[in-house]
This record gives C-alpha cells, sequence and structure tokens, in this order.
C-alpha cells in the first residue's frame, strides 16, 4: 500500500491581496519558443505562476491524419528540431511494427549513433541557452554553440541537411556511412571530451552558478514521481528511469552505459545530469564504432498501413517520447498521438516556481528544459 | 579554486581567431548536400511519383513550354518545383525510380519577386553556375591544436553536382 | 510442466478481472510490456484508485481521444506507468473505454494521478469530452477566442492548399 503524501500545489492563486501584482512575462521567445508565464508577483517573490502556453500550436496530430507515412516525417519532427532523429524514429518504430518490417543490424547501429550525436547536439543547445544565457554567462554561450557546429557539420556529411535531418523512413536509415566518416567522428570525440574539462571548469564549478543554481527548485523524490514528470528532471530527483534500459529499441540492448542520476533533485542536480549524458553518449557512440557489423542498411517497407494500434517510445534528450499509431488499412495513419517529454515536464513548472525570488524563475525555467513547440505540437 | 576558472577564460585571450570571408570564401559542401534539385530531362518519364511523395505538395507536373525543341513528346510532363514551399527533403530525389533528379550543392535560392521561386523545368535542369568561382574552406578537428581551418585549395574547388567526383 | 508460468502480463489482466468483473470488459496483450484493458467508464475511479494503491502506478504518461464518428462514439485511452516498483517499471498498460459522441462526460483521475492535470485539458478542448471534478477546466493550445468545434474532430476538414 502506497502511503499518500500531500500533492504539490499547482493552481494559480486567486486572491486579491492588494500588495500582489499580475505580471506577463511574454508571449515572448525564450531561447526555444514562444511560451507566456503568467505570474502573480509580491514584492521580490513569486507567489504562483501560470503558463499559458500554445502559441506555437499547429495541428501536428491533424495534420499527420492527412500525410502518408513517410511524407508526414519532415512535419512531425519539426516540432523539436534540435532533437529531430529521435522524433523520427518514435514515429517510425510503430509503423514498422505494424507493417512486420524489421531493420537490418547495421541500420540500427548507424541509427543509434545519429540519435547519440543529436542527443550531445540537444544537450549542448540546452547548456547554451538554458543553462548559460539564462544565468547571464554568455561565454558557455559561445563555446558550446561552437563546439555544437561541428557535430552538425558531421551530421551534414553524414545526411545532406544540417538540422533537418529526415532520415529514417519506415524501413531503415536512407544512407550508410560515407567513407571516412568513423575517423573524422572519432576524432572529434576525443576533441569534444577535452573540451567537457574545460565546461567543467568554466561553467559548472563557476562559483556563480552553484550560487544560483544550488538549493533552488527543489523537486522531492516522491513529488517527481507523483507529477509524472520525465527525462533528466526525473533523474535529477533520484529516480533511475531511462527507456533505452528498460526496452531497448536499435543497437542499445548490445551497449553498455549508465544512467547518470542525483538525489539532491535541485537546479544544480538536473545541470549536472545532462552534462554526464552528454559523457555517457561519447563513450556508446565509441562502442557504437567498434561493433558496427556490415550489411544492408535498410529493407523495403509497404505503403499500406494495417489495421491496428501500436506505440512506440524513445528517450529524447527531453524525456521519454511516446507515439500512438492507428492504421486502417490505407496509406494514411486513423490516429496518432504524440506524449512528449516537455509536454509532461509542464507541469512542474507551476509546482516548483511558487514562493521564490523572481530571479530563481529562469534558472528553474533553464533546468526543466522546456522546449515549447514540442510541448504544443 | 577560483584562479583555474579564470585561467581557463583568459587563455583564449591569447588565442588565434578565425573569420570566413563569405561571400568571397565558402565552405566545402559535402558529397550529397541537399541543396536545391537537378533535372535531367531525358531521364525523366513523367510519372509524377516526386509530386505524390512530396510532404509540402510543392511539385506540379507541368509540360514544357519555353523550349519546344527539347522534348520529343509533346504531351510529356516534367516537375515544376514551388521553391517557397520546399523543405528541402529530398524525398523526391531518393524515391524517383530512373534517377532524374540530383543533389546540387547550391543554396542561394533568393529572390527579389516571390514569382521567380516557381521554378519551371527548363530552369531546373541547368547545373548551378554560380559555386566553384571561389575559394572554398573547411575545418576540422586536429589532435591537440583543436579546431583547425585550411583552404581546400587556391582554385575554385567546389563541385556542380554531387556525381562529378 | 506442459503449462508455462503467466506472464506478468496476464497475472496483471487477472488481477483486475478478478477484482472489478463487471468492469473490466477484456484485457489483451498484443506484444511485451504492453497491456490494453477495455472498461466500463462509470467505474474508472475505483480503478484508478485500485491501480495505484494496490498495484502501485503511479502516474499517467498521455490521455488520447479517438473519434470514430461512424460507430458515434469517441475513445479515451489512459496509458499509465509506474516508476515507485521494479518489477513493473518497464510496462505500460492503456485503459480504453467509450463515450457516446453526442454527450462524452467522464469523471475526472486527477484528485488520484496529478499528473493527468494538463492531459485532461487537452483532451476537453480537442475532442470536448468534459472531465467532471477537473479543476481547471479551460483552453490550452487553441486560441482564446476560438468559438468553433473542436479541432481533432473528423467533421472538420483540414484545408488542403496544394497545386494539385
Amino acid at each position: 500500500m502506497m502511503t499518500q503524501t500531500p500533492t504539490p500545489n499547482i493552481t494559480y492563486n486567486k486572491t486579491d491581496e492588494p500588495s500582489t501584482l499580475d505580471v506577463s512575462v511574454g508571449p515572448q521567445h525564450p531561447g526555444s519558443g514562444h511560451v507566456r508565464l503568467l505570474m502573480r508577483v509580491d514584492g521580490d517573490y513569486i507567489v504562483s505562476i501560470d503558463p499559458d502556453i500554445g502559441y506555437v500550436h499547429r495541428g501536428c496530430e491533424k495534420i499527420a491524419e492527412y500525410r502518408t507515412a513517410v511524407s508526414s516525417i519532415p512535419h512531425l519532427e519539426r516540432p523539436c528540431i534540435i532533437d529531430a532523429i529521435h522524433l523520427n524514429w518514435a514515429y517510425v518504430l510503430p509503423i514498422e511494427e505494424l507493417q512486420g518490417v524489421v531493420v537490418p543490424p547495421r541500420g540500427n547501429y548507424i541509427c543509434t549513433i545519429a540519435a547519440e550525436m543529436n542527443r550531445i547536439m540537444s544537450h549542448l543547445y540546452w547548456l547554451a541557452i538554458n543553462a548559460g544565457v539564462f544565468s547571464g554567462h554568455t561565454t558557455i554561450f559561445m563555446w558550446a554553440f561552437g563546439d555544437r557546429d561541428l557535430f552538425i557539420e558531421l551530421a551534414e556529411w553524414l545526411t545532406g541537411a544540417r538540422l533537418t535531418y529526415s532520415f529514417i523512413p519506415p524501413g531503415g536509415p536512407r544512407r550508410d556511412l560515407p567513407f571516412g566518416f568513423e575517423e573524422r567522428l572519432t576524432k572529434l570525440l576525443d576533441y569534444f571530451e577535452r573540451r567537457l574539462v574545460e565546461y567543467d571548469r568554466i561553467f559548472f564549478r563557476n562559483p556563480l552558478v552553484i550560487a544560483r543554481a544550488k538549493g533552488v527548485g527543489i523537486l522531492k523524490r516522491e513529488d517527481a514521481i507523483k507529477l509524472g514528470v520525465t527525462g533528466p528532471v526525473l533523474r535529477g530527483s533520484g529516480v533511475k528511469y531511462d527507456v533505452r534500459k528498460l526496452e531497448p529499441y536499435g543497437a542499445y540492448q548490445e551497449l553498455e552505459f549508465e544512467i547518470p542520476s542525483y538525489e539532491e533533485g535541485d537546479s544544480y542536480a538536473r545541470f549536472l545530469v545532462r552534462f554526464e549524458e552528454m559523457k555517457q553518449s561519447i563513450h556508446i557512440i565509441r562502442q557504437a564504432l567498434k561493433k558496427m557489423p556490415k550489411g544492408p542498411i535498410a529493407r523495403k517497407a509497404p505503403l499500406i498501413i494495417p489495421e491496428g494500434e501500436a506505440i512506440g517510445r524513445v528517450e529524447s534528450s527531453r524525456g521519454e517520447l511516446m507515439y500512438m499509431v492507428q492504421g486502417d488499412n490505407s496509406d494514411k495513419p486513423y490516429r496518432v498521438k504524440i506524449m512528449n517529454g516537455s509536454f509532461r515536464n509542464l507541469i512542474a513548472m507551476p509546482a516548483l516556481i511558487r514562493n521564490v525570488h523572481i530571479a530563481d524563475m529562469p534558472i528553474i525555467y533553464g533546468s526543466l528544459d522546456y522546449w515549447p513547440v514540442e510541448a504544443d505540437r | 579554486m577560483i584562479l583555474e576558472e579564470m585561467y581557463e577564460g583568459v587563455k583564449h585571450i591569447f588565442k588565434k581567431t578565425f573569420t570566413m570571408k563569405y561571400p568571397y570564401e565558402k565552405v566545402l559542401l559535402p558529397k550529397g548536400f541537399r541543396g536545391r534539385h537537378l533535372l535531367y530531362l531525358e531521364k525523366c518519364t513523367g510519372c509524377g511519383i516526386c509530386a505524390w511523395i512530396c510532404p509540402e505538395r510543392c511539385i506540379s507536373m507541368v509540360p514544357i513550354t519555353d523550349n519546344k525543341e527539347y522534348y520529343q513528346n509533346p504531351e510529356k510532363r516534367f516537375p515544376q518545383y514551388w521553391y517557397a514551399r520546399c523543405c528541402f527533403c529530398h524525398f523526391c530525389t531518393d524515391y524517383c525510380p530512373t534517377g532524374a533528379l540530383d543533389y546540387t550543392p547550391d543554396y542561394e535560392l533568393a529572390e527579389y519577386d516571390r514569382n521567380l521561386l516557381l521554378w519551371s523545368p527548363e530552369r531546373l535542369s541547368k547545373p548551378p553556375t554560380n559555386i566553384g568561382q571561389y575559394k572554398s574552406t573547411f575545418h576540422g578537428t586536429n589532435g591537440s591544436r583543436g579546431v583547425t581551418y585550411q583552404p581546400a585549395s587556391s582554385k575554385p574547388t567546389q563541385r556542380a553536382t554531387s556525381n562529378d567526383s | 510442466m506442459n503449462q508455462a508460468t503467466p506472464t506478468r502480463e496476464e497475472v496483471l489482466i487477472s488481477q483486475l478481472k478478478n477484482r472489478f468483473p463487471e468492469a473490466v470488459k477484456e484485457g489483451k496483450v498484443d506484444r511485451a510490456r504492453y497491456v490494453t484493458l477495455t472498461f466500463e467508464k462509470d467505474h474508472l475511479l475505483e480503478i484508478a484508485e485500485f491501480m495505484r494503491n494496490e498495484m502501485v502506478f503511479d502516474h499517467v504518461k498521455g490521455i488520447a481521444g479517438v473519434d470514430y464518428p461512424a460507430h458515434k462514439k469517441i475513445e479515451v485511452l489512459y496509458f499509465i506507468g509506474s516508476f515507485s516498483k521494479a518489477e513493473i517499471e518497464d510496462l505500460v498498460v492503456v485503459l480504453k473505454t467509450e463515450l457516446p459522441r453526442e454527450t462524452a462526460v467522464i469523471a475526472s483521475v486527477t484528485s488520484i494521478w496529478p499528473s493527468s492535470h494538463f492531459f485532461e485539458r487537452e483532451t476537453f478542448e480537442m475532442f470536448g469530452v468534459k472531465f467532471e471534478g477537473h479543476p481547471d477546466m479551460r483552453k490550452l493550445l487553441t486560441l482564446d477566442n476560438w468559438e468553433g468545434p473542436p479541432p481533432m474532430l473528423k467533421d472538420v476538414k483540414f484545408p488542403e492548399i496544394g497545386q494539385r
């Protein structure tokens, strides 16, 4: 029997005390998408917050009912474009399951390498903007974007595009690794490991960042479980939950890696979880390059989606990403439902930003890594 | 210790900077870069698979009207691209059964007049001319020296299409 | 032994069927780790209470609505998971129920699973399903002055602007 601790409060207080003021933060684009936060402020303290989302809602689920499976891949990878491989892969997994297509092992390894490179790129973007610029640290903004560009150039060599890959149609990836890709990627990973040491010195051990982020926005373990958050937010509160270990997809069954998690649950712990995840991604890519088998990379997939319902789960940079696809024996799906990490973490915002200073709000918002376009779809 | 962190930032003052003087120097793009499309008129059969697969519905099949000696069959249709909507996914290039479409490293498609973004099949069949005229550079990571920049060569090196080596 | 030991998914289905014989209509396991259960909508709160307390399923991953105008029903799907119990950590339980299309009303589970707060708001707005007992039922994603029908219903056609 589970003992019931009190639920964290997520309501927007509606009392009309004369000392409080309603301040609207937005609608503006804090680095990643349009969002508006309605804050109730009492002096320097934020009493409560009401996230007003929906500024980037484009009806992705409705559009997906009007496009064939291959044609909707560019639409469905645009919600979180810096994490495009994961959104693409999570849509293709249930379609392959309904159609009965099995991707050959080499194709799985290529998708895994691309996905882990994408995770590093997404965490570098987070480090630059959500952790760097929001706390005023513009040096890490310059450095992280510069290093991210090196990964983008490699992805451009692999897929042909810098950011909008559309790399995985049903059946397997579109292109094989070019000749010389492994050497250049290995050199880049060696260089990046040295850079992570420099990041640690200039940002994560910076006394100003520690003073701003340690002890701020503490999400206790029971609250994290009740609110149903996911991704690094959950792992920063002490719950070791990662879809790559629980339900291995791609090539993760044969690769060894660890899941970093910290017990404190404050913003600094969430920062460190993503930092450690970057190191684990380097480790995964190195193993995958060594173990990659030879052979075909893709199989032909039929055009019709048979009748049935299937679910595909991956671990994207922001959390657990699930797509449910229902087919009805035509080339267009009947219903596509997207459940992503940003929308699930949205409930942590009114729970954490309560009775804090105004200056703590960007730090908590940045540590949650909320991507508005993904949450609104 | 705080001096260690400060040294980390200060040592970058003494490093050399690099500036790539675009548009006189451009980045050397890899083979298979997804720029605009190149149409081979002899190979196209007018099947329309590119128009069917396009996610943005930006391709439509039209007869050639501005070069009457080019085609053998006056009822034959060729794709016409509306580049204001194209997302450069190149599903059309991959799914073409005869290989009549190709990648080019041409990304400078801006126009002053919006109607010029509708590319006729004739215009699509000409290889790009504005590339390969300037010095190209590329950068890579090199051992202990970090990121290095070097000119690919002093002569123009950019490939016109991905089929040239 | 001729008979294999029942898997976790089958144990789960039989446990729920024994406890609520009239509410749980059928349960099936399409593939490993996914259990789909169809139930009557009036018994939602009892089933949710039992799943949270006895079986330790502690959060909702998402709530989806599916519109079937041909059968005149709207289906609501709840995706339930568990973080606390290690034996069922990788399972996803899908609870399905049917609502009549004209008067789609169902009880809200926010008192049992607080993680379903925003998902119920979105399903209310997109399909017109009313959740009774939800503390804050208002529009989430569409415009503030949107007066039209719920957008995800199949009556609302997506305007296709294309060259062909």
